[in-house]
């Protein structure tokens, strides 16, 4: 019997979403529902699934696990709660003159800041290294550049422009 | 129990001459190309890389909602302890946690092993 950190991700992702009985080295038992495996140290996140109790997570460290049963499988239900716990609010959907907007204005405050950027279709190109897409936050540039990506991030989090369209706001 | 105590041992600091990137750690050793693979031999699936990156997202998202909370860390032979979450290192190995409770008083910063841990728990 393999050990539960020498298991596949294909093993692991099994078990997200549904709800599972997991025994550690100390022979305690966890119950809650698997919000994921870290594939690094095969560490279960359980999100614990009572309803009159505050929402708890637990870590268990890979190391420790001996064993993980399922009880209950998920829905996609479940599977929505769950991430609207972890991840950011997912943007609503922004009409196009509304994104339209929200990239012109974005695009001239790099310019006045002397960024040489340039419209791709959906996307700004900030000088051939970095990508901004829809919807133009700060947490939607990409670049492989650490330096850029910051300089350029904190330049959108201080657009004043953007305050003014309304968007639902990350939080963490 | 909330005056700090004085620092007992300073911890080991990160190697200055990488990135951090440790040939020895068990991930490296784990993932390098020349040691067999469990999975399967020779390169390594695409949709295996997209099932561990969809895995290693999220449980960054717990580290992320993890940070800057009041956990409870249940270490082995009974111990538990409480401390606020700092930071983890990319291999889990160790956690940075400040206003550590332990009955010696509160270390103001210390370095919690993960091998010693069993699990840690924290509310939302």
């Amino acid at each position: 019997m393999l050990q539960w950190s020498d298991r596949s991700p294909q093993h692991w992702r099994e078990f997200v979403n549904h709800e599972v009985c997991v025994t550690v080295q100390d022979q305690q038992r966890f119950e809650g529902r698997v919000f994921t495996v870290d594939p690094v140290s095969a560490s279960v996140v359980l999100v614990s699934v009572q309803e009159n109790e505050r929402p708890s997570v637990r870590v268990i460290l890979g190391h420790a696990v001996t064993d993980v049963q399922i009880l209950r499988r998920g829905t996609e239900e479940t599977e929505r709660q769950m991430k609207s716990v972890f991840l950011p609010d997912q943007t609503q959907i922004l009409s196009a003159e509304e994104l339209k907007s929200r990239r012109e204005s974005l695009r001239l405050w790099l310019e006045k800041n002397l960024v040489p950027v340039t419209e791709d279709g959906e996307v700004l190109r900030v000088a051939n290294a970095l990508t901004i897409s829809a919807p133009y936050g700060p947490g939607d540039c990409s670049c492989a550049n650490e330096i850029i990506l910051a300089r350029i991030q904190s330049l959108v989090e201080s657009n004043p422009g953007a305050e003014q369209t309304s968007l639902s706001q990350t939080h963490q | 129990m909330k005056t700090p105590v004085s620092v007992l041992r300073l911890p080991r600091g990160p190697d200055p001459n990488s990135r951090g990137f440790d040939p020895n750690s068990p991930r490296f050793i784990a993932l390098c190309p020349t040691t067999v693979s469990t999975s399967s031999s020779g390169s390594v699936d695409e949709e295996e890389q997209r099932l561990r990156s969809e895995l290693r997202e999220r449980f960054l998202r717990t580290l992320l909602l993890m940070t800057d909370k009041q956990v409870q860390f249940d270490m082995f032979e009974k111990v538990r302890v409480r401390a606020t979450f700092g930071a983890s290192d990319i291999d889990v190995l160790n956690f940075q946690v400040s206003d550590l409770e332990t009955p010696l008083g509160v270390q103001k910063e210390a370095l919690l092993r993960c091998h010693d841990m069993i699990s840690c728990s924290f509310e939302l």
